[in-house]
């Protein structure tokens, strides 16, 4: 008997959808959860994609991959490769593992509510897939570090980090809820999946599997590129949901959920993605600025899915490409100088060569930026290390938890009184997100609403390490050890030779 | 006595700060506890008075947190004033807003 093929048999078989006549719809899919923005329920069962994988090939596809990443790792454990990784390099991947393993495992979450209350059953397929394929990308980012601990103990953080309130982790957090445990499935596929996934992090893991191994990280390499096949996979749920909803005439809808979320994925992405680029890859490595991948990647892909879907550019579209020249260059100096409260070792990445590499890259950094650090430098080279630290908190927004920059360089903050309570905010977008829906976020305490609650004790610098779950041991220093404040400029060198 | 937090930015700096005062500290203490965690670590010192700024207005150096109303978690701007070293209760019309005051 032959075989039919699979385009013959695929949508029959996949495509279980029924009218029902013994619950209610409502009850079947809760809008709560399942948030049908006022789409019929049989107009949901024309959702598509265009993958059609059958959980046959998904369990040889997956099984082939895992044995790929896994046997790159047994052989590269023997190797000590990691012990000659730049330092730049080991804060960045450090960083990476806290910020991205347990995100993973909350998007299973995610992923999980698709697989149940999608109004489709090719979109609950597809969506059980992509629970899967979180699952491996947790798993897979647990081990990996996990291998690694006895090279450094803060890889520990992979795990830890999202169970401590670390300022970071508190940021990650609201950003994960709002993303993941705390949506419907229909703002998921849209946030998650179209902004977030399609958007941000599958061009990013594709430069960053790049960048790992021409800086010589094959395991690492390995492991993001292994991820971002599954990643490629199941983002595809977004556009599916996007033209349902046009299709239906719920564009404002469509365009509000892209434009809070590409908003928060920026401030999210400006504060790990824009260092580790700039600052943390060793400069010889760099193939683009972060800005020059925002431009070529990001935002060409986003200009053209905006196109294609007759979307509009988010609102806050120039105060976006004006903060590509700064935003990043200023958090990175935040991060540094708040460096006990990071679990990984922040390179400063400001030798003489990396200054004129930022100075080429951004014109007028020298003058915006490279006066802090030469500063930071004096002090260094006069042993006031005690200057190089902040001895006060950094005020946050209210909404992305991130550092609010000044005005030098930025706004001044933005204040709002809610129900008798202040909320400060970086900039016009984040208080837009929050007065999209106040009742969402007003009763989050950012670390400075902890801090004057008295929530840390004792209220000073040691109070707040630990109650970040900060040990001594654990709390980041400078990557290079302030070498780079001593190195003399090329003019300098050349004269003496 | 009683502890006044505030959100508070050196002029030239890239942060804000949360830094916390006291209701009957002088501007002129406002300004060198804004200052502790400034220059020297970013930026230089100058040989200049310093002032702070509150709502679009220079506050007198000798005037307390009380006394100009300053409310827990309200934004001042601290700078360096070239023109006036001891000169107190400036009127603000006699600066220019910064250029990305709103």
């Amino acid at each position: 008997m032959p075989k039919l093929e699979r385009s013959e048999w695929y949508d029959l078989s996949r495509d279980m959808n029924w009218q029902f006549k013994y619950v209610r719809d409502t009850e079947v899919f809760p809008e709560a959860l399942s948030e049908s923005k006022g789409i019929p329920p049989q107009a949901w069962w024309n959702w598509d994609e265009p993958y059609k994988i059958s959980y046959r090939d998904y369990v040889k596809n997956q099984a082939e991959k895992e044995s790929g990443v896994y046997s790159v790792r047994s052989a590269l454990a023997r190797s000590g490769f990691f012990d000659n990784l730049d330092p730049g390099w080991k804060a960045a991947i450090i960083a990476h593992y806290g910020v991205f393993a347990m995100p993973e495992y909350l998007a299973t979450f995610g992923e999980a509510r698709m697989g149940r209350f999608g109004r489709a059953a090719a979109w609950r397929n597809m969506a059980l897939f992509g629970t899967l394929d979180e699952i491996r990308h947790s798993q897979l980012q647990f081990s990996f570090p996990h291998a690694l601990l006895n090279r450094e103990p803060r890889f520990d953080w992979a795990h830890k980090a999202f169970h401590t309130n670390q300022w970071g982790a508190i940021a990650l957090r609201h950003l994960f809820d709002d993303m993941l445990t705390a949506n419907d499935a229909v703002s998921m596929a849209i946030q998650l999946t179209f902004v977030i996934e399609t958007g941000f992090t599958n061009l990013h893991f594709l430069g960053l599997a790049a960048d790992a191994m021409e800086t010589g990280d094959v395991e690492f390499s390995t492991l993001i590129s292994s991820i971002q096949t599954d990643e490629a996979r199941h983002a595809q749920q977004g556009e599916p949901t996007l033209r349902l909803l046009m299709e239906h005439g719920k564009k404002a809808e469509a365009q509000r959920l892209i434009d809070v979320m590409f908003w928060r994925g920026w401030r999210a992405f400006a504060l790990l993605t824009g260092p580790a680029m700039d600052y943390y890859t060793p400069l010889a490595h760099r193939r683009l600025s972060f800005k020059e991948f925002m431009l070529e990647w990001i935002i060409k892909q986003f200009n053209d899915q905006f196109r294609d879907f007759g979307l509009e550019r988010p609102w806050y579209w120039d105060l976006f490409l004006q903060e590509l020249d700064w935003l990043h260059h200023a958090l990175h100096l935040g991060l540094w100088f708040k460096r006990p409260t990071l679990w990984w070792n922040p390179d400063a990445g400001v030798s003489v060569e990396e200054r004129e590499w930022l100075e080429a890259k951004y014109p007028g950094w020298h003058d915006r930026f490279g006066t802090y650090w030469h500063t930071i430098a004096e002090n260094l080279r006069q042993g006031n290390v005690g200057l190089t630290h902040q001895e006060t908190l950094l005020v946050v927004c209210n909404m992305c938890q991130i550092t609010v920059c000044s005005p030098a360089v930025g706004a001044p903050p933005r204040q709002v009184i809610h129900d008798g309570r202040v909320y400060t905010f970086c900039s016009e977008p984040c208080q837009w997100i929050f007065e999209q829906n106040p009742a969402r976020y007003a009763g989050h305490l950012s670390i400075i609403d902890r801090f004057l609650a008295g929530h840390i004790q004792p209220p000073d610098m040691a109070g707040l390490l630990a109650y970040m779950g900060l040990s001594p041991a654990e709390q980041g220093t400078d990557a290079m050890n302030y070498s780079w404040a001593f190195e003399l400029p090329q003019a300098a060198v050349k004269s003496v030779a | 006595m009683a502890v006044v937090p505030l959100q508070a930015v050196f002029r030239g700096d890239f942060v804000t700060l949360l830094v916390l005062v006291d209701d009957e500290d002088t501007m002129e203490v406002v300004a060198d506890k804004i200052a502790y965690h400034v220059i020297n670590r970013r930026l230089p010192p100058q040989d200049a008075a310093m002032r702070v700024q509150y709502n679009h207005r220079v506050l007198s150096p000798d005037q307390t947190v009380s006394q100009a109303g300053i409310l827990p978690m309200s934004f001042v701007e601290v700078f360096y004033d070239a023109r006036e070293r001891s000169h107190a209760g400036m009127d603000c019309r006699s600066f220019p807003r910064h250029p990305l005051e709103r």
